[in-house]
């Protein structure tokens, strides 16, 4: 897993919950890599579950509403660091529809050892998409953080509707995504 | 602060710490990945380099190969032209004087044969012409050789050329092409040959119908166009074989071939002619109904160099090429002040009479002028100097015998061989009054010939021929001695100047190519020896010659004739034109006539 996940994973617990629980969590892991990560480097994704493991004990927070939120969080990260990807979409459902074809494509030109989840896009209508999330490591849960992230940045209402079709280990879901009405204010209601 | 915070923020500085020393090993080791690739760049991109410059060379050589194997294929095709001509001139030469022979001596079982021989040898000639021509073009080696012409003199002359064809298919022609056209720059040759093909297809196509040939100018910047357009009521051709019409060698399909004869190269050059002239060709045509073929020329060059047309020798050569395929004609559309001197003078006042006497005359390469009485016969006479004339006795008004007798009292006219032409049986009196021949109505085509051909041209006696080939040797002294010129024969340019130096002959007759000291050689000679220098030479060649060659022939010649295209006509005709101009003070060297077929 890209090193930036694991960077932007610890900022993010720093920021809503405090410096202590990320040492916190960091000790009680016991992690190979004694949570030294660089945004540039590449980590066992192991390392990732047990950090989201011990913040869900240490937090009382379930873990798929801590990558819900993660993900959502995670998005604005990508909004501030790589804008010209979603400048050149003018929807939520258009850039989803560009991620497998267009953006991981880039990704994997700057990062060669990327390990990417697929998306397969299919628009519905105007206003619908279904898109299905595969991978083994079976985080749908933050590709939906990640999916209301975009929603948000776009100022559009979604309504999310979620099947697993891998008997609930999350490695193949298939989302379907409406774009209700005009967009909301502002605000973080969306995330946990 | 707590020892508690304290120990958090120096286990969370220590992480950030070695989580730079991680990132700057990472950096370290994906600039040495950078720096490596880099180089592997360079040695692609030098590698590349190498590649470019090694192919490229092998193309240099491969393109320097390919334009010596070029040059290479020009000059066998000038070797072969010379080749196949010489030996070709023979068999029509020797073919033409033993039909003579057979039809005097009454062998009539021989003369359709020897015809045929004739007639073979000229196709075959025609053929090699147009192959090199292609050839040449294709070679980028065709020279254009512009000149102002009058194109309503131009458009006349080549239909007069061919009005035995077109009419022999009980055709009628119409030509719209006024004096008020005026004149255009252009290769006269090539235009007139272009011309010469459709309006000879047109003629082959056609029978019982009506053929216009029409000149037009359009006013445009930066120059006019001219447009000939060729149309007849003909058979027309079939819209899957217009594709193919101006591709060498493809008639429009192998049954027409057998049927109307012809190599199928006349429209393949006429397209590529006009394309040299900076126009273009169209095809206009439905089955049943008839063909339209339009050239488009511009009526100055545009793109070339105007300069680059210089006066040349003329080459008299094949106007009969094309006549070959069509079985009967060959072309006598001269131009140039020499014109009249090729020209027959038919004086007859009965039209059926004239008209068959004209025939028989352009059908042999005269341009013929026609009287109906005699005062307009010396009118003529006088004002066009023609060649020879042929003289009916029984007119009104001014009779023949009294027209004989004008023309003997004038100076400037006596020499001009007169045939008398009669129903009246009255030889003697026409020998007594200076009458060349005299033949009785109705005029057979040979006896006319004959005795247009027989006169003795009076003012070269001695003739040198200089020639390497024994048979071309030999059939040159055998026209020239025929026709009461006796000769002397050389085998090269050394042998022909110690004969020069015992006698100084009335006319050389040279080829080019000979072993030891060839013909420009020998020109060079004569030209630096004033005993010699204003011996008339008539080139003989067979060979295809450069520009510069001819530009050279063109000042050091009296006149230039291609081998393949010497029948004893051209040669008899070429002497008469020479003895007229010497006996009328002439016309300068460079001053030599042009006549239709290859430049």
């Amino acid at each position: 897993m890209k090193g930036i996940v694991f960077t932007e994973f610890l900022t993010m617990v720093e920021e809503r919950f405090s410096l202590a629980t990320v040492e916190h969590i960091i000790e009680a892991a016991h992690l190979p890599s004694q949570g030294v990560y660089t945004s540039v480097g590449t980590y066992p994704v192991e390392e990732m579950v047990k950090l989201l493991q011990q913040l869900s004990a240490r937090a009382g927070v379930a873990i798929p509403d801590l990558l819900k939120a993660f993900g959502h969080y995670l998005l604005g990260r990508f909004v501030r660091g790589y804008p010209g990807f979603f400048a050149a979409h003018a929807s939520t459902l258009d850039f989803l529809s560009a991620v497998e074809e267009h953006i991981h494509v880039e990704v994997r030109k700057l990062y060669a050892d990327a390990e990417l989840p697929r998306f397969f896009c299919e628009r519905v209508s105007d206003q619908t998409l279904t898109m299905l999330y595969r991978s083994p490591r079976g985080l749908a849960d933050l590709a939906e953080g990640l999916i209301r992230g975009c929603a948000e940045h776009y100022r559009e209402n979604v309504r999310i509707e979620r099947d697993d079709e891998s008997a609930g280990s999350g490695t193949q879901v298939r989302f379907t995504i409406t774009v209700e009405t005009q967009a909301p204010s502002t605000g973080m209601e969306a995330s946990a | 602060m707590s020892d508690g915070d304290l120990d958090v923020l120096q286990r969370a500085l220590e992480r950030e710490r070695k989580a730079r020393r991680a990132a700057e090993d990472l950096l370290e080791k994906k600039s040495q990945e950078l720096y490596i690739a880099n180089s592997e760049l360079r040695a692609w991109s030098n590698r590349l380099e190498q590649l470019v410059a090694e192919r490229t060379h092998e193309m240099e050589v491969a393109r320097d190969q390919a334009i010596s194997a070029s040059q290479a294929k020009s000059q066998f095709l000038a070797n072969m032209s010379h080749e196949l001509r010489t030996p070709l001139n023979a068999i029509i030469g020797y073919s033409e004087i033993l039909l003579e022979e057979t039809s005097d001596a009454g062998h009539p079982q021989y003369h359709a044969d020897l015809q045929r021989i004739v007639a073979s040898g000229r196709h075959l000639l025609m053929l090699i012409s147009d192959i090199l021509d292609l050839s040449k073009i294709e070679a980028g080696q065709m020279a254009v050789f512009y000149e102002d012409i009058d194109i309503s003199m131009m458009v006349h002359e080549v239909v007069e050329t061919l009005r035995p064809v077109i009419e022999k298919n009980r055709n009628r022609i119409d030509v719209q092409a006024a004096p008020s056209l005026g004149s255009m720059r252009v290769d006269i040759t090539k235009l007139r040959q272009s011309i010469f093909n459709l309006l000879s297809n047109a003629a082959k196509f056609t029978e019982n119908g009506r053929i216009t040939v029409t000149a037009q100018r359009a006013v445009g910047q930066p120059v006019d166009t001219i447009s000939f357009a060729v149309q007849d009521s003909g058979i027309g051709i079939k819209p899957e074989h217009m594709r193919e019409l101006f591709v060498p060698f493809k008639q429009a399909d192998a049954s027409t071939s057998r049927k109307y004869g012809g190599t199928g190269l006349g429209l393949a050059l006429t397209a590529r002619f006009c394309r040299m002239l900076g126009g273009d060709i169209s095809v206009d045509s439905q089955i049943g109904v008839g063909s339209t073929f339009t050239l488009r020329l511009p009526a100055q060059p545009t793109d070339r160099d105007p300069e680059s047309a210089h006066p040349s020798l003329a080459v008299a050569q094949d106007g009969e090429k094309d006549a070959a395929q069509v079985g009967t004609t060959k072309s006598s559309a001269l131009d140039g002040r020499s014109r009249d001197r090729e020209a027959v003078l038919v004086i007859d006042d009965d039209p059926m009479a004239r008209d068959m006497l004209s025939r028989m005359l352009s059908s042999e390469g005269y341009e013929v002028i026609t009287a109906d009485d005699g005062e307009e016969a010396l009118r003529l006479a006088r004002d066009r100097r023609p060649l020879a004339i042929t003289l009916d006795v029984l007119m009104p008004k001014l009779d023949g015998w009294a027209v004989l007798a004008q023309l003997q009292a004038d100076r400037d006219l006596r020499d001009i061989p007169v045939v008398v032409v009669s129903i009246l049986s009255e030889r003697k009196k026409g020998a007594a009054l200076g009458a060349t021949a005299y033949l009785q109505k109705p005029v057979q085509r040979e006896q006319l010939l004959g005795a247009l051909l027989t006169q003795r041209t009076p003012s070269i006696h001695h003739v040198l021929v200089v020639e390497d080939d024994p048979d071309c040797q030999q059939l040159l002294r055998r026209m020239l001695e025929e026709h009461g010129h006796p000769s002397r024969c050389a085998k090269n340019g050394r042998e022909a100047l110690s004969l020069l130096a015992q006698q100084i002959p009335d006319l050389i007759l040279l080829d080019l190519m000979m072993p030891e000291l060839d013909g420009f050689s020998l020109l060079d000679a004569l030209k630096a020896d004033p005993r010699w220098r204003s011996i008339p030479v008539i080139v003989v060649t067979a060979r295809d010659l450069s520009e510069d060659e001819r530009r050279r022939l063109s000042q050091d010649t009296e006149q230039l004739l291609p081998k393949g295209a010497l029948g004893r006509g051209e040669l008899l005709m070429a002497l008469r034109r020479l003895s007229s101009k010497r006996s009328t003070g002439g016309a300068s060297n460079s001053d030599v006539n042009r006549r239709p077929g290859k430049a």
